[in-house]
């Protein structure tokens, strides 16, 4: 522990000392800022022992001996040229104030005592953190996110993997503006040292990230192109190796031709963990709420939907006096059939009613739910086959990537809400493989905005923040707007990470705890730099993460740019040669050539394919296609000659 | 190092005071002593009053027969090295058999200029006594004081007499008290002068010093003009100086005190103000070339100018070393 004096602790009338803060002035080139850690020793015991107080510099002030500047000027001669040349500099005063991070003892809670700063050691940042209780020793479970460095200390920062991941606290909340990568990078380097700390006590742990914009989670699995000695000392610093993620698996609809999937990370050499993401009727039914708006789903409409829900699919539904044919619903179309052989049914009776559901409302909900295929498509298959994440499968330190940055916004919700409802119910069942997911929500103020109409995501968001730390279901959510997002959202995330903010978001009623300086220093944060809040630090700490040691979005797009969009019959070749390198794109042609198939149908056939994974992939493939019914020349029949009644009787 | 060298600078710079303690352990002990203390009152400095009039005196000439005005010749340069000054304090904190207990508070230092900061050289000087007429006293009582409260007498070596007037023996504590804080300027000044340093800026004259008055290093200043060495002929020379200029140098002496040089200087320009805005008496030691010490002293002084000793009053002929002494002493004895 340095015995080195940095600084004396000041108390005056005006500006008291509390339990909770105090001032302090050092030397002029004292290495001190705003951010540093310090330790104030006095040498009047308190209950026979001598307390130490442990603060963080949050404000900084610096003045002269001059009364107002007008006497400075005076002494210049109004010549600023003078001043300078002035045989003795002006006695000049460093103060800065500190807020107590911890007292030692605990009790009895005091004004902190005058007394001399110094600057923390290693070991008093650990103390002065709490971080003992949980970073070091046998039961260690800390995760470290990033290094406090301030007057040559360094030291590791870690969080509690019980009030990060659950169940004492969980949640992440990250802000800062756009273009600096830095929330990003910050959550893709925090998933690392996860997956590289978290104790194997501490149970399995995945991720499930949400790509809703760009490329920047698009390959996690690559290595970065250049880390920097720095970024690597950080790493080892830190206990992270500097590796991309071993286990990434990437999941995108279908783009609106269906010929691949919709994301950036379409080269081919990228595509061994990418696997298409789509749904049918069934698992779209299940969260009609999310695609459909409040004047769409009244009470009426509600409650024919629950039938449908309930009583029609994936079922055998009869109605003998209504319906001349069994249904079974398994697929929007086969929704559609049914739909519309009942309208004509009630059309055709003059009813306006079947089974309490009026005429009106079947209409409705027939319009609105035919055209959500229409609207997610790419996601939503009209067939019914379903490609989706493996729950019940989900792997120890994997990474699962969900790229919907190119569904329209009502897709995405729908991903979004399916997604982590499968989740928590697995989760609840202990169902899921892991026993924590993280999941990773970008711009979180669209999903769960602190204003606006009830939504179901937001609804879902909410409790996911308000609950899902029982069930190891844990949000890590980033936005450039803390201010926007909702606040009970942003009120359960145990810890907050902070980038460089906005001004103007800083001047929000929700960063009035910060000092001036905290929040100037806030609004000019270096990429690579963070401020840290979490229930073990008395006050928001500073901290340096390192560049993820993983492929950017930007210099991945350069690296494996995108596969242009094939033709039908060379984008079903490269899909069907995943499961099949012998197929030809001869052998393809010559195949739908032969089934004469439509575009629905061949992906359909193609979808099908892929979901199942035959052993025979091209009689899978040829099966499930609608085999060309053979055409016969037919005699065309003249008109029917009018048969002439003969004799006299009319009825012969 | 960087951190070693603030460690350095701001762990505390003096050490224990001499004699008694500070005024609220004096109260104590004055109050185990059976004294009730007296109601706060203001510093004695700012009530005495000198009983000796404005005046004249006569100088001797040394540079030139007349006394006359002299262009600083040169530019002002920066050249000394440190500053001294001396403060004290003092205030009535109990009275014994009604004569007044005063409680006192000397402090000199030297702040020493090093690459244009100034920071204090070796330990300043702080001196805390009590004063009470000991002789005039119940006997017992003046015991108690002498021997558990540090008392001294500021009529010791004079013929014991009952009954003072109370001022008289607050008048009498105060000269002592003065002498104290002129004894500790001077044992610092001399502690400098005995060493390798430069140039020292002595607030107010170094006619009391057998050593400073041989040393060409200390530069006494004057700010004050009770006494005015000129006759009528001359005052108006004095007077009528312009910014820049000095008189020439002339010798002073007194019965009680060494032989200096001196000469008046007009740091700033009084326009149509005071005609002592602005004006100094420089003493210097009275050997070697004095014209050239003249100048080269009046220079360091005009450099002296900047940075600007505001809000100090005394502004106009204070340099900015001397305050930062000032400052410094009374953040010392507070």
């Amino acid at each position: 522990m340095t015995a080195t004096i940095l600084g004396r602790v000041v108390a005056t009338e005006r500006r008291p000392n509390t339990p909770h803060e105090f001032h302090f002035w050092t030397a002029l080139d004292a290495p001190v800022g705003i951010g540093t850690i310090v330790r104030v020793e006095t040498d009047r015991p308190v209950s026979g022992v001598l307390p130490r107080v442990y603060g963080v510099v949050t404000e900084a002030f610096g003045f002269t001996d001059l009364q107002t500047p007008l006497h400075d000027v005076l002494g210049a001669d109004g010549d600023p040229a003078q001043s300078v040349a002035a045989p003795t500099e002006r006695t000049e005063i460093r103060l800065y104030t500190a807020a107590v991070l911890r007292h030692v003892p605990e009790e009895p809670l005091q004004p902190v005592a005058m007394g001399s700063v110094h600057l923390a050691s290693e070991s008093d940042v650990q103390i002065a953190l709490r971080m003992e209780s949980y970073a070091t020793g046998e039961s260690a479970r800390g995760i470290p996110v990033g290094l406090y460095r301030a007057g040559g200390t360094e030291a590791a920062i870690h969080l509690d993997a019980d009030f990060l991941l659950g169940p004492e606290a969980a949640h992440l909340s990250i802000s800062g503006v756009s273009g600096l990568a830095t929330k990003t990078s910050a959550v893709e380097w925090l998933l690392a040292s996860i997956f590289a700390h978290l104790p194997a006590s501490k149970g399995r742990v995945a991720a499930v990230c949400f790509n809703v914009k760009g490329p920047d989670l698009c390959f996690l699995d690559q290595p970065a192109t250049a880390l920097s000695e720095e970024d690597r000392a950080l790493h080892e610093a830190l206990g992270v190796p500097a590796k991309p993620f071993e286990k990434v698996r990437y999941f995108a609809p279908w783009s609106a031709k269906g010929g691949q999937l919709a994301t950036l990370r379409s080269n081919d050499a990228l595509q061994e963990n990418v696997q298409p993401l789509t749904w049918g009727l069934r698992e779209t039914l299940q969260y009609a709420e999310v695609l459909l708006n409040k004047d769409d789903i009244d009470a009426k409409a509600d409650a024919l939907i629950d039938f449908i829900k309930e009583r029609v699919l994936d079922q055998v539904f009869t109605d003998p006096g209504f319906l001349e044919r069994a249904h079974e619903v398994r697929s929007f179309s086969d929704l559609e059939g049914w739909f519309r052989e009942l309208l004509r049914s009630m059309e055709s009776r003059n009813a306006d009613v079947w089974r309490t559901h009026h005429v009106a409302t079947i209409r409705k909900v027939r319009n609105r739910l035919s055209n959500i295929s229409t609207r997610c498509r790419g996601l939503v298959t009209d067939d019914g086959s379903v490609s989706d994440l493996p729950f019940k499968e989900f792997e120890d330190r994997t990474v699962y990537v969900v790229d919907v940055a190119n569904l329209e916004e009502d897709a995405q919700d729908l991903v979004f809400a399916r997604v982590v409802s499968q989740l928590r119910e697995h989760l609840e069942k202990r169902q899921l493989g892991v026993e924590q997911v993280v999941v990773f929500v970008d711009e979180l103020n669209k999903y769960a905005p602190a204003d606006g109409p009830e939504t179901y995501v937001r609804k879902m968001l909410l409790d996911i923040a308000e609950r899902g730390r029982y069930l190891g279901l844990v949000l890590f959510g980033a936005q450039q707007f803390r201010s926007q997002v909702h606040r009970r959202v942003v009120g359960n995330s145990g810890t907050s990470l902070y980038g460089r903010m906005d001004p103007d978001e800083l001047a929000t009623p929700g960063y009035q705890t910060f000092t001036p300086a905290t929040k100037a220093r806030l609004a000019t944060l270096e990429k690579g730099q963070l401020m840290v809040r979490h229930p073990h630090f008395g006050q928001p700490i500073f901290v340096r993460f390192p560049r993820p040691a993983v492929l950017g979005g930007r210099e991945g797009v350069e690296r494996f740019p995108q596969a242009e969009e094939l033709p039908l019959d060379a984008a079903v070749t490269k899909a069907l040669r995943k499961l099949d390198p012998a197929i030809t794109l001869g052998w393809v042609k010559d195949t739908l050539a032969l089934a004469g198939e439509d575009e629905d149908g061949i992906l359909r056939a193609r979808n099908r394919t892929l979901q199942a994974r035959p052993d025979d992939v091209k009689a899978f493939f040829r099966a499930h296609l609608k085999k060309r019914t053979p055409t016969e020349p037919v005699a065309r029949r003249g008109p029917t000659p009018l048969r002439v009644p003969g004799g006299d009787d009319p009825y012969a | 190092m960087l951190a070693m060298d603030a460690g350095r600078r701001i762990s505390r710079s003096y050490g224990a005071p001499q004699g008694a303690a500070s005024v609220r352990s004096a109260l104590r002990s004055l109050r185990s002593a059976g004294i009730r203390a007296a109601l706060p009152s203001a510093p004695l400095e700012l009530s005495a009053r000198s009983d000796q009039p404005p005046r004249l005196e006569a100088p001797l000439a040394l540079e030139g027969a007349t006394l006359a005005v002299r262009r600083v010749a040169g530019e002002p340069v920066a050249g000394f090295t440190a500053f001294l000054d001396g403060v004290q304090r003092s205030q009535v904190v109990g009275y014994a058999d009604a004569m007044p207990i005063v409680h006192a508070d000397v402090a000199a230092v030297v702040r020493e200029r090093v690459t244009r900061r100034l920071r204090t050289w070796r330990a300043p000087r702080v001196i805390r006594r009590l004063y009470a007429p000991l002789s005039s006293l119940d006997p017992a009582l003046a015991l108690v004081l002498h021997e558990r409260c540090g008392a001294v007498d500021p009529f010791a070596g004079e013929e014991p007499t009952l009954v003072r007037h109370p001022q008289e023996c607050t008048a009498r504590a105060l000269t002592a008290v003065q002498r104290e804080r002129e004894g500790a300027e001077l044992a610092l000044l001399e502690e400098w002068l005995a060493g390798p340093g430069g140039p020292v800026l002595v607030d107010g004259g170094i006619s009391g010093s057998r050593a400073a008055t041989t040393d060409g290093r200390a530069v006494g200043v004057v700010k004050s003009h009770r006494t005015l060495y000129a006759t009528g002929e001359s005052l108006p020379v004095i007077l009528g100086l312009r910014e820049g200029e000095r008189t020439t140098a002339v010798g002073v002496t007194s019965p009680r005190r060494f032989p200096v040089a001196t000469w008046y200087l007009r740091l700033r320009d009084p326009g149509s103000g005071s005609p002592f805005f602005g004006l100094v008496r420089v003493e210097v030691a009275r050997e070697g070339d004095l014209t050239a010490r003249a100048d080269e002293a009046s220079r360091w002084l005009l450099a002296e100018r900047t940075p600007v000793a505001l809000p100090d009053p005394r502004w106009d002929v204070m340099s900015y070393g001397v305050r930062d002494c000032e400052q410094y002493l009374s953040a010392i004895i507070r």
